[in-house]
């Protein structure tokens, strides 16, 4: 079934090294929609970046910052990056050797359509 | 303080402890589909663990028959989402038959970690479940009320 988010999966999906990226719910951990390539736990990425992304926001919250607006968490073959808006949040899987300037970029421009 | 985890078998707790650590689930019970509960975390009162058994046994047992209905197989898992809690019930294939696990949860964590947690939890209990040879056989209808008062006393302490 084609989601609205669907377009701006396959945008971020043509980055050089991001091998996935998922829209998904924050409050239940699931995937409304993912662009992923084989191999990557879509289930599994999408439920634990989800929990990521809850206790960024709550822990920022606690410490007077404010909202999350973009979590980079960086890892020795790749990192995960997560921008959220209300419930959803939008994540994204690469490899070492992604632009994560331009991603981030993209990401931010795509988390605004999140309704 | 942290709520206690008793199992009637052992070769249950520490797969299950790690999936309530893990999952951050506040109540657990794990039972067979006759209703004989094998494990519990989070209860404080046996009689609340023998109705949750009946209740667990018995929607699971519903949900699979629609499922047969429905689309010819039966349906494994099921999630209600509450106010402020939510259960997650669903079948666990073990080396030993299939185990029902009821597991209620708040906004702690989510329903995608509780799945998550539940799919490792179901390939550690296949691992070390005693071979079928070596089970306890099921309960007779004779035999039943005096196996779940000995399980409940089990876990409650009492034996």
């Amino acid at each position: 079934m084609r989601t609205p988010y669907a377009e701006l999966l396959t945008v971020l999906a043509r980055h050089r090294g991001v091998l996935g990226s998922f829209v998904v719910s924050e409050r239940d951990g699931i995937a409304v929609d993912s662009n992923v390539q084989i191999g990557v736990q879509a289930e599994a990425v999408a439920a634990l970046a989800a929990s990521l992304h809850r206790k960024a926001r709550l822990a920022c919250g606690a410490a007077g910052g404010g909202k999350v607006t973009f979590l980079r968490l960086d890892a020795e073959r790749g990192g995960i990056c997560a921008a959220g808006r209300d419930d959803l949040v939008l994540v994204t899987i690469s490899e070492s050797r992604a632009n994560i300037g331009l991603l981030r970029v993209e990401m931010m421009r795509a988390a605004k359509a999140l309704t | 303080m942290r709520a206690a985890t008793a199992a009637v078998e052992t070769w249950v707790e520490e797969p299950l402890a790690r999936f309530i650590d893990d999952a951050r689930v506040r109540l657990v019970l794990l039972l067979e589909s006759s209703g004989r509960v094998l494990a519990q975390h989070g209860f404080t009162r046996s009689v609340d663990v023998m109705s949750a058994c009946a209740l667990a046994a018995a929607i699971h047992a519903s949900a699979a028959e629609i499922g047969r209905q429905l689309d010819g197989e039966p349906f494994t898992s099921l999630h209600h989402h509450g106010q402020a809690r939510q259960i997650f019930l669903a079948e666990l294939p073990t080396a030993r038959g299939s185990h029902i696990l009821l597991t209620v949860f708040d906004d702690a964590t989510s329903i995608g970690l509780v799945r998550l947690y539940f799919t490792e939890l179901s390939k550690r209990l296949a691992a070390p479940a005693p071979a079928l040879a070596a089970a306890t056989p099921a309960p007779s209808f004779v035999d039943f009320e005096s196996d779940l008062n000995r399980n409940l006393a089990k876990l409650f302490g009492r034996i």
